[in-house]
C-alpha cells in the first residue's frame, strides 16, 4: 500500500516539472518535452491504480498502451509542423510565432 | 551458479567471434589475436578530446556493453542455464538492444567530432530501417510458441525450427541483426575507410577496448537471439543442449562475419529503401504467413 | 516499508531527476538523454509494480523515441551543444508556480483519498495473456481505432513535412 502512495507522488511531482517545462519553454522541442513528461506521469498513475487497487481489469493496462500510442503519434505529428514551420521561417521558436495574433 | 556459467560462456564466445573476425577480415586464424590487441589496447596511452561532452563520452563504451550483456542475460543455453528467464524475454532482448542506439549516439555526439557525430547519426538513419521489421519478426515468432518466454520459444520448435517455418522471418530478423550490430555491410558507423573509424575514431586504449568488447559481445547476443529464435536453440541429437547452442551461435556469427565481407557497403538512402520498401512489407507478409499456418494446421 | 516501495520510490526518484535535468542543461543531446532515462525510470517503475509487459515496452519504445528526439533537437535548435549558455525560457515565474500548484494539488488528492486495500498481482506470464485478450476482445475497438489514428498521424505527418515540388 506504501507503494501507491509512493508511485501517486512521483506521478504528481513528474506532472509538475512536464507542466513547467510545457509553459516556460520557447522552443517547440522543448514544449513537446515537457508534455512527454506529463503523459508519462499519467502513465505512472495509471500503473499504479491497476497494480494496487484493481489488478483483475486489464482495462488498465489498455489504457496505458493508448496513452503510449498517443505520446508517440504526438511526437511524430509535432515534428512534422516542426519541420514544415522550420523550412518557412528558420526556426522553431515559439515567441516567434505571431502571425496570427489579434 | 548458472547464472556465471553464461557470462563465462558469454565471455568465451565474445573471444571466439572475435577470433572469427580476425580470421574473415585477414584470412589468417590467429587464436591468440584478441588477447593480444586487448593487451595492447590496454596498455596505450589514453588520449581524450580537446573538449568531450564527459558524460556522455565516458558512458558510451559502457552502454555499449552493458545493453549487449543485458539482451544476452535472458538468452537460454539450455532449459536451465539462462541468467533470468523473464515472462516477456523476447521483448526484452529487443528493449536491451535498443539501448545499443543510445550508446552509438552518446559515443557519436561525445567527443565533439566530426567524423564521430557523422557516424553516430548515420546509425540512426539505420535504425529508422531495421527496428520495424526487427520487431515484427520476434512478434511472428512469439505467434507460433504462444508465449514470449524465450525458453518456450524454443520448446515449440521441437517439432521443426523457425527458419523453416517462416523463412521469411528468419532473413528478415538476420539482417536486421547484422544492422544492429552494424557488420559489414551495414557498418556506416564505423566506416573503416569513409569515416576513419566513425564511432570508435576518438577513443583509444581502455575505452576502445571496452567498446571493442561491447562490440563483440553484441555479435554473441544476436547470434545467441537468432539460434534461440529461429535455430531450436538446443534442441538436437547427440550431443548434450549447451554444447548444440553453442555450435549453433558460433555458425550465426560466422556466417553474419562472412556474408558482409563481399558485399560493398551499403549507404544510408540505400539501406532505408531497401528496409521501408521491401523488409516492412515482407515481415508483414510473414506474420500473416505465421498466422494462417497457425490457423489451418492447428 | 516494503521493498517494492523502495524500488518504486527509487526509479520514482531518478525519473523525477532526470526530468528536472531536461530543463535545466544547456546542451540539446544531453537534454534529450536526460528525457530518455526519466521515461526508461519510468518504464523501470512499471517493472517494480509488477507490470512486466508495459515495463519492457516503456523501455523499449523510449529508447527509440527520444533518440529520433535528439537528433530533431540537433537539427532545429540554435545551439545544440550547450556551449553558449542561453537563457530559453519565457514566464518562468508563473509556469513554476503553475508546476508546483498542479504538483500539490495531485499529491493533496493521492494522500488525501481513501483508496481501500491493496490487491495482490497476477503472475507476468499471465499478465500478457489477460492483456492479449483483453485487446482483442473487449477493447477491440479502441485497438482498431488506435490503429487507424496512427496510419492517419503517420500520413498527415509526411504530408506537413514533404517538401513541395516547386513548378517550373
Amino acid at each position: 500500500m506504501m507503494a501507491l502512495y509512493v508511485a501517486l507522488a512521483v506521478g504528481a511531482v513528474l506532472f509538475g516539472v512536464g507542466l513547467y517545462g510545457a509553459l516556460s519553454q520557447t522552443n517547440l522541442v522543448m514544449i513537446m518535452m515537457g508534455v512527454e513528461l506529463m503523459l508519462g506521469a499519467a502513465m505512472v498513475n495509471l500503473v499504479a491504480f491497476w497494480r494496487f487497487l484493481h489488478p483483475e481489469t486489464y482495462a488498465g493496462q489498455m489504457f496505458v498502451l493508448v496513452v503510449m500510442t498517443v505520446m508517440a503519434l504526438e511526437m511524430a505529428v509535432g515534428f512534422g509542423v516542426g519541420t514544415a514551420r522550420f523550412r518557412a521561417k528558420g526556426s522553431v521558436e515559439m515567441e516567434e510565432a505571431r502571425e496570427l495574433r489579434g | 551458479m548458472s547464472a556465471l556459467a553464461v557470462l563465462a560462456a558469454l565471455l568465451a564466445g565474445a573471444y571466439l567471434v572475435a577470433v572469427l573476425e580476425g580470421w574473415s577480415a585477414t584470412g589468417r586464424l590467429r587464436p591468440a589475436g584478441p588477447a593480444v590487441s586487448a593487451a595492447a589496447l590496454l596498455g596505450r596511452e589514453s588520449v581524450v578530446p580537446r573538449r568531450p561532452d564527459r558524460v556522455l563520452f565516458e558512458a558510451a563504451p559502457l552502454l555499449l556493453l552493458v545493453s549487449a550483456v543485458l539482451a544476452a542475460a535472458v538468452l537460454p543455453l539450455s532449459p536451465r542455464l539462462v541468467v533470468a528467464d523473464l515472462a516477456t524475454g523476447a521483448l526484452f532482448v529487443n528493449a536491451a538492444l535498443a539501448y545499443v542506439m543510445v550508446a552509438l549516439l552518446m559515443a557519436g555526439w561525445g567527443p565533439d567530432a566530426a567524423y564521430a557525430m557523422v557516424a553516430g547519426w548515420r546509425f540512426l538513419g539505420q535504425l529508422l530501417g531495421y527496428s520495424m521489421p526487427i520487431v515484427m519478426a520476434i512478434a511472428a515468432i512469439a505467434m507460433r510458441a504462444e508465449s514470449l518466454r524465450n525458453t518456450e520459444v524454443v520448446a515449440s520448435q521441437a517439432a521443426l525450427p523457425n527458419a523453416l517455418y517462416q523463412p521469411v522471418g528468419f532473413a528478415v530478423f538476420f539482417l536486421a541483426a547484422m544492422c544492429l550490430a552494424f557488420l559489414p555491410p551495414f557498418d556506416l558507423p564505423t566506416a573503416p575507410g569513409e569515416l576513419a573509424g566513425g564511432v570508435e575514431a576518438e577513443y583509444a586504449g581502455a575505452r576502445l577496448a571496452v567498446m571493442r568488447l561491447g562490440r563483440m559481445v553484441l555479435v554473441v547476443a544476436l547470434s545467441a537471439a537468432v539460434t534461440v529464435f529461429y535455430l531450436g536453440g538446443w534442441l538436437g541429437p547427440a550431443l548434450p543442449p549447451w554444447a548444440w547452442s553453442a555450435i549453433k551461435t558460433l555458425a550465426v556469427a560466422a556466417a553474419m562475419l562472412l556474408a558482409g565481407r563481399y558485399v560493398p557497403r551499403l549507404r544510408e538512402a540505400q539501406v532505408l529503401a531497401w528496409w521501408w520498401k521491401l523488409g516492412i512489407p515482407l515481415a508483414l507478409l510473414n506474420i500473416f504467413w505465421v498466422g494462417v499456418v497457425l490457423l489451418v494446421a492447428e | 516499508m516494503s521493498a517494492q516501495a523502495l524500488f518504486t520510490g527509487f526509479f520514482g526518484v531518478a525519473a523525477v531527476w532526470f526530468g528536472v535535468v531536461v530543463f535545466r542543461t544547456s546542451s540539446m543531446v544531453r537534454s534529450a538523454l536526460a528525457l530518455l532515462f526519466s521515461q526508461a525510470a519510468i518504464g523501470a517503475m512499471f517493472l517494480a509494480m509488477q507490470a512486466e509487459f508495459l515495463g519492457v515496452l516503456q523501455v523499449m519504445m523510449m529508447a527509440t523515441e527520444m533518440s529520433i528526439m535528439a537528433i530533431f533537437m540537433v537539427m532545429y535548435m540554435m545551439d545544440p551543444g550547450g556551449l553558449g549558455e542561453m537563457e530559453m525560457t519565457h514566464q518562468k515565474r508563473a509556469s513554476i508556480a503553475a508546476g508546483a500548484l498542479a504538483a500539490l494539488a495531485a499529491a493533496g488528492v493521492a494522500a488525501l483519498t481513501d483508496w481501500g486495500p491493496a490487491a495482490a498481482a497476477p503472475p507476468a506470464a499471465e499478465q500478457t495473456e489477460r492483456l492479449g485478450a483483453e485487446m482483442l476482445g473487449r477493447s477491440m475497438l479502441i485497438f482498431e481505432t488506435a490503429g487507424v489514428t496512427i496510419l492517419t498521424a503517420m500520413i498527415a505527418a509526411t504530408a506537413v513535412a514533404i517538401e513541395r515540388r516547386r513548378r517550373r
